[in-house]
């Protein structure tokens, strides 16, 4: 479904991913994983549109979206939840789930999609009117989810959910993402809990400076000692 | 202007001159079709936000995100521009734009009030109601407070948010446009008064707090409360200063303007 190859890209001028290739297949989990900086960000950005590639090409079901803008991308089904959350601080929970939908290609099925993320999320139902700065760090992760879903994603791009968040707060999250990839969604997760990614993922790629220096099953990469040490950063 | 900060941090120096560029399309409409200027806004309006959009796409949008002194200059710039293209065009005695209203009256009760003011007051409150409702219930005006709460974020969202910066500054423009031929009926105009109108709009903005809209409604009051009562029960100039002064102490007191905590 989604192939990336040879990709280059950076801010600047600097380079941060160097010569990266990922492939993903539709209905995946799959985990990206690397120390602070080894370029886990500015690959997702470099997914959604956000970052322009030095060099290398994207290739989603098939179509080189390579030079294709952020808005294209949504509309394609490319959606990213960023690290942080970044929901919009000043609007309701409604507002946040129908900015999620604004795209061409949601916009039609809104109502129908905020009762789906009701469905999964039933405390954003009780919260539709309160603003978004002052939900809870799980709530607003619940949001920014929430928000993805309603662009109609076909790969849904999980940027560090675990982030801030407690073991309850997680579990109950994760316990959503594997429900979403039953349901058919292809999921690219950034983390940097090691073990919570290695569990949910069938496969990983382990960066490290800007390559890949891992790839593989989950429970392979697992037992790699190359793992921890790219971990670290050694 | 506070909308146009809000999405793409520029403060168009040149938002008086555009006034009055709306005032002297009028007159030129007046001399050409004898156009009363409430009738000729239909005309003045599309093609202010037009000029508008050009003006931004070639002038203004290159310039976003650089230092805010150079956008500063930039519009400073157009603002010269637009005041000496005027002055070229229609030459530099004050003109007059009659207008069917112009001189009619309205009595309450004890009080006289000059109709234009009447006009323009009902139908500024009306926009402002409208711009609020816009801003507030329509996909649109979610974008603009999307990208002004968090452009990346908005981004993400598939929110094309250059076109929303356009946009907005067409809307701006639009509204100018009708904001001229509001003040524009009893006024003689001149090409270099744009810049008093750019003044008062910045002091009205920033007392409100830039971008919080319920601030800015309010900082409109103030200003022009103090100044109507400062010439009333003061002398005219000391009048005239009285916006000024109250503009000081409240920014002395309270440096975010009328905003409190729940806005930015």
């Amino acid at each position: 479904m989604l192939e990336i190859e040879n990709l280059v890209a950076g801010y600047g001028g600097v380079e941060v991913l160097r010569d990266v290739s990922v492939k993903l297949s539709a209905g995946e989990i799959v985990g990206l994983l690397g120390a602070n900086n080894a370029g886990k960000t500015t690959l997702i950005n470099a997914l959604s549109g956000m970052v322009a590639p030095m060099s290398g090409r994207i290739l989603f079901e098939g179509r080189d979206v390579t030079r294709l803008t952020p808005r294209q991308r949504v509309e394609l089904g490319i959606v990213q939840v960023p690290e942080g959350r970044l929901v919009f601080p000043e609007m309701s929970v409604r507002e946040n789930l129908q900015l999620g939908g604004i795209n061409a290609r949601a916009k039609p099925n809104r109502s129908r999609q905020m009762e789906a993320v009701f469905d999964l999320f039933p405390r954003l139902k009780e919260r539709l009117s309160q603003d978004a700065g002052t939900l809870s760090g799980g709530e607003q992760q619940m949001l920014a989810i929430g928000r993805g879903l309603m662009a109609e994603a076909k790969l849904l791009m999980l940027d560090e959910p675990s982030l801030g968040l407690s073991p309850l707060f997680i579990k109950y999250i994760f316990d959503i993402v594997d429900r979403l990839q039953a349901e058919g969604l292809t999921i690219l997760l950034v983390e940097q809990n090691l073990m919570l990614t290695l569990r949910h993922a069938e496969r990983c790629y382990v960066l490290e400076r800007g390559q890949v220096a891992i790839e593989g099953p989950s429970d392979v990469i697992q037992d790699d000692p190359r793992t921890r040490s790219a971990y670290l950063g050694l | 202007m506070g909308l146009l900060y809000g999405v793409s941090g520029v403060v168009n120096f040149s938002h008086g001159d555009f006034i009055s560029l709306g005032m002297f399309l009028c007159l030129a409409l007046y001399s050409a079709l004898s156009l009363d200027p409430y009738v000729s806004v239909f005309i003045t309006v599309p093609v202010m936000m037009a000029l508008g959009t050009l003006v931004f796409r070639f002038l203004i949008r290159p310039m976003i995100g650089h230092q805010f002194l150079m956008i500063v200059q930039l519009t400073l710039g157009l603002s010269l521009v637009l005041q000496n293209g005027i002055l070229m065009v229609f030459g530099g005695q004050p003109a007059r734009t009659p207008s069917v209203v112009e001189s009619k009256l309205m009595i309450l009760g004890e009080v006289v009030l000059r109709v234009p003011h009447v006009i323009a007051f009902g139908v500024s409150f009306a926009l402002a109601i409208g711009l609020f409702l816009m801003l507030r219930s329509t996909d649109f005006g979610r974008s603009i407070r999307a990208v002004h709460q968090n452009a990346h974020a908005a981004a993400l969202m598939g929110v094309d948010v250059g076109r929303v910066q356009v946009l907005t500054f067409a809307l701006g423009i639009g509204i100018l446009a009708i904001a001229a031929a509001l003040l524009l009926p009893g006024t003689p105009i001149q090409p270099t008064q744009g810049l008093r109108y750019t003044v008062i709009t910045l002091l009205v903005v920033v007392l409100g707090g830039m971008t919080n809209f319920v601030g800015i409604m309010l900082g409109g009051l103030v200003i022009g409360i103090s100044e109507a009562f400062g010439t009333i029960y003061l002398s005219n100039t000391l009048g005239a200063l009285m916006p000024y002064v109250i503009f000081v102490l409240i920014m002395l007191f309270r440096p975010q303007g009328l905003t409190w905590s729940s806005s930015r």
